[in-house]
């Protein structure tokens, strides 16, 4: 309980930042959307088989979309020196780190949940008895990207180029949630039940929970001035 | 930095060219045994790789490109589990002579990996008839091959050493704790799309002869990265003197 009171207030501090700025969830909606937009155009979006070029699509615009946000999210606190407060204050690292995922995800499945149905409606694309699967997938998938996304985000702060660097840590970390996310994504947007996507959403699972524990217990080592 | 016991009178960038780099980082007799053993190693395995191992009947001569593939893979894994228990160990004491092992390691893990990923497609071609399948294990290579180039990239962004070190601890945790989900992943993905490039291996099934080559590479490899590590951090030991009289 010593970390969860704490953790909501630090989320909920940002979710009342936005609420007034709506800065994160503007921007980044509306680059989750030209995302999918020009990759339709990129990408050869119709015709049979399609589902697993949107599936593409879908996770490299919340991929991206997703990072632009979580950097936000990081940089907001550089802004005034207002992670040093928060550092300051009596909430443990665990909490800062908990808090900050629990605002990201927010964020992102906000983003996610504007993104979705204009994806489905673009691409022609009709989920069906797989829309349980889509849904699990991108809550688990984004799950995964905030968490990682949140402890380097820490570090990328502190960064001389913090923009690039974010994206060329969380990149090649990432590449078994991204390839568990499109294949279940791409077995529900063909229609299948959750038989088939179950060993991915499996996978996203182990990954969610492995690097929640490794960013719980190493969050304090990139946060300290 | 107090990583290491300093000289009495602090030495000028001046002063260490006119002494030369032996009053920072003395030569060391172990180190250049170490050297020509590694050298000696080599030799030996150039015979067992070319002459004790029996040309493979499928594949010919392009199979003995494997007495350098296994072992360079084999640093590969060595050198980033020294980098993972380097960073864990870093984290408890922040002692940065840890985080010079677990740079120096990265690096050394890095050049091998590159050579897993310049050996496999040269086998590839002339035994599937491409460079590159998006094969189980050199997939995972190259997603570990980018997880240690991100490392070493990230460190250039970073000029406090302790905030280096620290983030560089962190991602070198997180780094090892990917290696298996990136195989189960990868494999999965692999098995779920049966229209590829089937594997062919060998199989478990080779000659002594094959066996004691292997086993050969796989010491005289491991001596090779024991003497590049002891290198590399003779070369940081100096670099980090020189920065610090700068």
């Amino acid at each position: 309980m010593r970390i969860l009171a704490p953790a909501w207030l630090i989320a909920r501090k940002d979710l009342r930042l936005e609420l007034r700025t709506r800065d994160i969830v503007t921007s980044v909606g509306l680059f989750a959307l030209l995302v999918v937009v020009a990759a339709s155009f990129a990408f050869p979006t119709w015709g049979r088989g399609r589902e697993g070029v949107a599936a593409g699509v879908l996770w490299i615009a919340f991929l991206f979309a997703g990072l632009l946000g979580i950097g936000r999210s990081f940089a907001i606190e550089k802004e005034e020196s207002c992670i040093d407060g928060l550092l300051l204050s009596p909430a443990g690292p665990e909490a800062i780190f908990l808090g900050k995922l629990l605002a990201t995800l927010v964020f992102t499945l906000g983003v996610e949940l504007v993104t979705l149905p204009v994806f489905v409606v673009l691409l022609q694309l009709s989920p069906g008895a797989g829309t349980a699967v889509l849904i699990l997938a991108a809550l688990l998938g984004t799950f995964g990207l905030a968490t990682v996304g949140t402890l380097f985000a820490a570090m990328a702060v502190n960064t001389k180029t913090r923009e690039v660097i974010l994206p060329l840590l969380v990149l090649p970390i990432a590449v078994p949630l991204l390839i568990a996310s499109v294949e279940a994504t791409a077995a529900a947007l063909g229609g299948r039940s959750l038989g088939s996507a179950q060993p991915w959403l499996l996978v996203m699972a182990a990954y969610d929970a492995l690097f929640l524990m490794v960013g719980l217990s190493t969050f304090r080592h990139v946060t300290e001035a | 930095m107090a990583t290491r016991a300093k000289p009495k009178a602090p030495l000028l960038p001046l002063e260490i060219a006119r002494t030369g780099p032996d009053a920072i980082a003395p030569p060391s007799t172990r180190r250049r045994v170490l050297g020509w053993v590694t050298v000696g190693a080599f030799l030996v395995l150039g015979w067992a790789a070319f002459f004790l191992a029996p040309q493979d009947d499928v594949q010919g001569a392009p199979q003995r490109i494997f007495y350098i593939h296994v072992p360079s893979a084999w640093i590969g894994f060595l050198a980033f589990f020294v980098v993972f228990v380097a960073s864990l160990r870093f984290l408890r004491t922040r002692d940065l002579r840890l985080d010079a092992l677990a740079v120096s390691s990265a690096e050394i893990g890095l050049l091998f990996t590159t050579g897993v990923l310049v050996t496999g497609p040269l086998w590839a071609r002339p035994i599937w008839g491409v460079f590159w399948s998006w094969d189980p294990r050199l997939t995972s290579f190259l997603v570990l091959w980018l997880i240690y180039l991100s490392y070493l990239a990230m460190r250039q962004y970073v000029p406090d050493p302790m905030r280096r070190a620290r983030f560089s601890a962190v991602l070198g945790i997180v780094g090892f704790a990917d290696v298996p989900v990136v195989y189960l992943s990868v494999r999965w993905w692999r098995a779920l799309h049966p229209d590829q490039v089937v594997f062919v291996s060998g199989g478990p099934r080779m000659p002594t002869e094959m066996v004691v080559a292997l086993v050969i590479g796989i010491a005289a490899f491991t001596l090779f990265y024991l003497y590049l590590l002891t290198v590399r951090l003779r070369v940081r030991r100096l670099r980090d003197a020189l920065e610090e009289e700068a």
